[in-house]
């Protein structure tokens, strides 16, 4: 089973990572998350500019086998959605970390991160 | 294997036309230009001999419940007994055309009859409708007449209460009805959390959806709590039959208290699956939503001693289909009824729950019961404890196969933490000790297998025609007819191998 | 009991590996006072002999429905199906079978399936088939609500000229999302296009128009298309007698984006009504949205070309509330009947029974115009149905054919109220009437 954890990202109990970089987050799902879906082959479409709060759905992942939310970590505004990803799904499973992410977010309220998990917390909570 | 496209030889037919082609009308009478075709529609060309040797090897690349074991969990795979099949093709019946004058299609519209009164009583409801084509369809109409219900009584509700554990159709099912799903959590003994229950049902919830015994194959323990909860806040409960060949002869939705019931005639009452298909989901109700059920009905007439159609009912929710029913299914289900009787039906509901339960006995020391309780007619374990080994449900399912059976229904339900990597396991009464002592000894076989030769699982199947298939190909290519294949021709890196023997 | 092998005494050693004294101890959890006392108030079990002679009675008391030659379809048509389709069908390995999850042990289904969307594909020029949908109204209600999907508006224009069952199950799906209905009338026989194209706005999802209509009439398509999508409005076709695709223009020719047809007429009997089946097609760029299951091609580990069922994310099982349709278990049975009935008849065939309808129907029309007890009631053009006025009282008419082994045609005032409807028959003809049988018709009818 894989399940990479990386230092320095926020993680979600729903599998989300966040990282903040300048007041810009940049979202993804973990590496459980892909490797509990499977074969991913559609993120569907991203709307740039929708304002959205904490925890709240802006997308949605299909596996062959499975269908899962995306939630934003934070709240904010969508800035950017990663095209790549958009076109070919299955960068996702290959670097769920890196080339994988899936949207960067203009983050409106820095102390709603504390909520998040650190990674040392996630990699606690993953093992329960 | 070639498709019936790649057999196409130019001028072959396989089907014999009638002497008189009326050559001396000119089509150019009858048709206008604009309406007609400008050239044929290219099917195939081929013989008869090749339809009959196509589908013949066809037939064998796929594995039937009389080539052996069955086991899938919520699916009821008993047999389908042969007279039944004979019966329903009986000339009268099957080239009896929809809307011919009633007093043509007294023999049909008697089996309509007479079967609805026969399900009453095996189920304790009051009035069914034969209209639904599967299950899922009769679930849809069961939520329209909840629906009805309510808005003919002024009292709009918008919630409907599903467990965890529920089949995916019934949460489509209400969705499909303008329901908002609210998810009720199982607890740890695999049914329905009373007090989360009680919390959820409000006056704005129109009811709740169960199945009895649930998708894991337990009975709901508190059932009798479980009604006066929906029934105090003025809800009705729907019942989802989708189990009720645990329960025939031994217990009633009617009376434990259930307003809508539907049943599988595909399932329990034995007619075929057809690969998925055609079956029938009829729908039993209390006396007070009679009135909403889809039209028409069979009713009868004692004066003139004549069946008819009646479509009378003002509130109705309409019609769900065109014309009746799936009739063909319906005859299946009552010479069914009619073979078996009163001990017959409490029989197989005795058999299946003897044998889910021995299948489980035998089986827990190798694959961890879902819950440590009695099930009803379909165990429910878990292939957990050789994921350590690297070995997924997945793949004990698809070493099964190499033994020459169906596996279980695997992955269903799925809820943490109780129900993950879960193998449901349905022995229908329909299946003798020998076999199932056979599926017991190859399921501990691979529970040995998974820890000394996981590649052995991870690889699996090795016998069957075909091996594992690459699903997310099929997604990316989306090669959905012959002509996406043609098309794509030139960018595929196979090479077709037949697979003929 | 010959379906349940186990015997008692192999009941008690399985109870005893269980290690329970008895059958009481396993269903503890079912509550005393709801279990039933007594045994079910049925009928005792009878043998297979006495079985087969009570269904044969029951069956009596229907009319010799074999021998009799149907002049009515409305929706449901008799047709000649091969002794070869009726025979493979009956192999258990298609009939007992569960749904292909398991596509290693199903490929026999599978590729059956493919075959067919190949075949619907080609005749109705789209390209996405869905291939199993329960009937052709329920197919038509799930057109239209993939149409309110696609477009996020709430108001759809449906034909009057839809069969009446189609409409309502149109209107039974759509009650609990509070579309709109807009009904479109029609005139002389065909959808009244004026009225159309007052009715068309911006804030209509689709139109469903069936062609040939209830009324047996070719639509003008073409000319409905323009009008349709001169909106952004989608049009749904509807085709109740799919043979008529082996001589009339393909939706897909004639610019529709959702196609909704009835497969009955490809080799399913009339059954009194069902099982039967549908298909809807449409454009690729609306896979998305499309409900029920479909098959596509990929390759197996060995790289054997190979069929799975695809795009299932959209489906209950895995979308649960959110998918695109509840449709579960659908009529797989009678895509195999389908798919072989085609591949038997083949691009001739079709072509030539399409025909021979055409012809046969067009031919008792004008016999029956020459009795002089019958007149037209719109002049439009018709397949293989088509509507007289009867200067006779019809209930007469249809006593007298069935009197001669005809099941007579639809008394359409039963579904059409209007007053010129009244004496009204539609009338329905297929290759299993004979020329000789359609003259015996006229020379009833005659008299």
């Amino acid at each position: 089973m894989s399940n990479k954890v990386i230092e320095n990202l926020y993680y979600t109990k729903s599998e989300e990572w966040l990282k903040v970089e300048d007041g810009i987050g940049t979202i993804g799902i973990t590496d459980y998350a892909q490797d509990q879906l499977g074969d991913i082959v559609y993120l569907e479409k991203i709307e740039k500019g929708k304002k959205l709060k904490q925890d709240e759905t802006f997308t949605t992942i299909e596996s062959v086998k499975a269908v899962s939310d995306v939630k934003t970590p934070a709240t904010g505004e969508i800035i950017e959605a990663n095209v790549k990803v958009i076109e070919d799904a299955s960068i996702i499973n290959k670097d769920p970390y890196g080339e994988g992410w899936i949207a960067k977010i203009k983050i409106e309220n820095k102390d709603e991160l504390k909520n998040l998990m650190s990674a040392q917390e996630y990699s606690e909570y993953r093992k329960e | 294997m070639k498709l019936i496209f790649e057999k196409s030889i130019k001028g072959r037919d396989g089907y014999s036309l009638p002497q008189d082609l009326f050559d001396n009308i000119k089509i150019e009478e009858c048709l206008p230009e604009y309406v007609i075709s400008k050239d044929k529609k290219l099917l195939s060309e081929v013989s008869e001999v090749d339809v009959v040797r196509h589908f013949t090897k066809l037939s064998k690349f796929n594995y039937g419940l009389d080539d052996g074991f069955y086991p899938l969990g919520s699916c009821t795979m008993k047999y389908n007994p042969k007279i039944n099949e004979k019966l329903a093709s009986l000339s009268n019946f099957i080239y009896a055309h929809p809307l011919a004058p009633e007093e043509t299609v007294q023999g049909c519209l008697e089996i309509f009859y007479d079967l609805n009164k026969l399900l009453c009583e095996i189920t304790g409801m009051d009035e069914y409708t034969m209209s639904p084509a599967a299950g899922a369809h009769g679930e849809l109409a069961g939520i329209l007449i909840m629906r009805k219900y309510f808005v003919d009584h002024g009292d709009i509700r918008h919630k409907m209460l599903i467990p965890d554990s529920a089949h995916g159709t019934n949460p489509a099912s209400a969705a499909m009805g303008g329901f908002q799903i609210v998810e009720v959590k199982s607890n740890e003994k695999g049914t329905v959390d009373l007090i989360e229950l009680a919390e959820l049902m409000d006056e704005d919830t129109v009811g709740l959806m169960l199945t009895n015994p649930n998708t894991v194959g337990l009975y709901d323990e508190g059932i009798e709590e479980i009604e006066k909860i929906v029934h105090n806040k003025g809800g009705l409960l729907y019942y989802d039959g989708a189990n009720i060949n645990a329960s025939l002869g031994i217990i009633r939705p009617g009376d434990a208290g259930f307003d809508v019931v539907h049943l599988n005639l595909h399932k329990t009452f034995s007619t075929p699956h057809g690969g998925g298909g055609p079956g029938a989901g009829v729908i039993g109700v209390k006396k007070d939503l009679i009135p909403y059920l889809p039209t028409p009905n069979v009713a009868f007439n004692s004066d003139q001693k004549k069946y008819y159609l009646s479509d009378t009912a003002e509130k109705s929710i309409g019609m769900v289909r065109a014309f009746w029913a799936n009739f063909s299914v319906l005859v299946k289900t009552y010479v069914w009824i009619l073979s078996m009787g009163p001990d017959g039906l409490y029989n197989t509901s005795e058999t299946s729950i003897i044998n889910a339960n021995y299948v489980l006995a035998k089986l827990k020391n190798y694959y961890k019961p879902a819950y440590d309780r009695y099930c009803g007619h379909e165990c429910t374990v878990t292939g957990r404890e050789y994921k350590k080994y690297g070995v997924k449900t997945l793949d004990i399912a698809k070493r099964i196969m190499d033994y020459g059976m169906h596996p279980p229904t695997i992955y269903f339900p799925h809820f943490e933490p109780y129900a993950e990597e879960t193998i449901m396991v349905e022995p229908p009464e329909s299946e003798s000790k020998e076999i199932l002592d056979n599926f017991i000894d190859i399921m501990i076989k691979i529970s040995d297998e998974a820890k000394t030769n996981p590649e052995l699982l991870t690889t699996a199947p090795h016998n069957t025609p075909i091996r594992r298939t690459n699903d997310a190909l099929a997604i990316k290519r989306a090669i959905l007819t012959y002509d996406d294949e043609l098309k794509l021709k030139d960018e595929l890196k196979y090479q077709e191998k037949d697979i003929d023997f | 009991m010959r379906y349940i092998p186990s015997t008692e005494e192999q009941k008690k050693e399985m109870l005893k590996e269980i290690g329970v004294s008895s059958f009481e101890d396993l269903i503890e959890s079912v509550p005393q006072c709801l279990r039933l006392k007594d045994k079910l108030n049925i009928p005792e079990a009878i043998s297979e002999s006495e079985l087969e002679d009570k269904i044969y009675r029951i069956a009596k008391k229907n009319a010799d429905f074999y021998s009799m030659k149907p002049l009515i379809g409305a929706g449901s048509y008799r047709h000649f199906i091969p002794e070869a389709e009726k025979f493979l069908l009956q192999r258990e390995e298609f009939w007992t079978c569960y749904t292909p999850y398991q596509p290693e042990l199903s490929q026999g289904t599978l590729q059956s399936i493919f075959e067919y969307q190949s075949y619907i594909s080609r005749l109705t020029k789209m390209e996405v088939i869905i291939p199993s949908i329960y009937d052709g109204a329920s197919a038509t209600a799930e057109a239209a609500l993939m149409s309110l999907r696609l477009t996020h508006k709430n108001k759809i224009i449906v034909s009057n000229l839809l069969h009446p069952h189609y409409r309502e199950t149109v209107k039974t799906y759509l009650a609990p999302h509070e579309t709109e209905i807009i009904d479109l009338p029609y005139k002389n026989g065909l959808v009244d296009m004026e009225k159309l194209k007052i009715l068309i706005e911006e804030d209509v999802a689709s139109v469903i128009i069936q062609s040939p209509n209830f009324f047996g009439s070719i639509e003008n398509m073409a000319e409905i298309s323009e009008i349709v999508h001169s909106k952004s409005v989608l049009l749904i076709n509807v085709i109740v007698e799919s043979m008529s695709l082996g001589i009339l223009k393909a939706p897909g020719e004639i610019g529709a984006d959702i196609v909704a047809g009835n497969a009955q007429s490809f080799g399913m009997d009339l059954n009194y009504g069902g099982p039967h089946n549908a298909y809807l097609g449409t454009r690729k760029q609306y896979t998305r949205q499309i409900p029920g299951r479909i098959v596509g091609e990929t390759v197996d580990v060995d790289g054997k070309r190979v069929f799975v069922m695809t795009l299932r994310a959209r489906e209950q099982d895995i979308r649960r509330e959110k998918a695109t349709s509840n449709i579960c278990t659908n009529h797989n049975l009678n895509v195999l009947a389908a798919n072989i009935f085609l591949s038997l008849i083949g691009t001739e065939g079709l072509y030539q029974i399409s025909l021979l309808n055409t012809k046969s129907a067009h031919y008792l029309e004008n016999l029956l115009l020459q009795t002089g007890k019958f007149e037209r009631v719109f002049d439009c053009p018709f397949y293989n149905e088509f509507l007289l006025k009867s200067k006779d009282d019809v209930s007469s008419i249809n006593k007298k054919l069935l009197e001669n082994n005809f099941v007579p045609p639809l008394k359409i005032c039963e579904f059409y109220q209007e007053e010129n409807m009244n004496n009204v028959l539609l009338f329905a003809v297929t290759e299993v009437l004979s020329r000789d049988n359609l003259n015996l018709v006229a020379k009833i009818l005659s008299k």
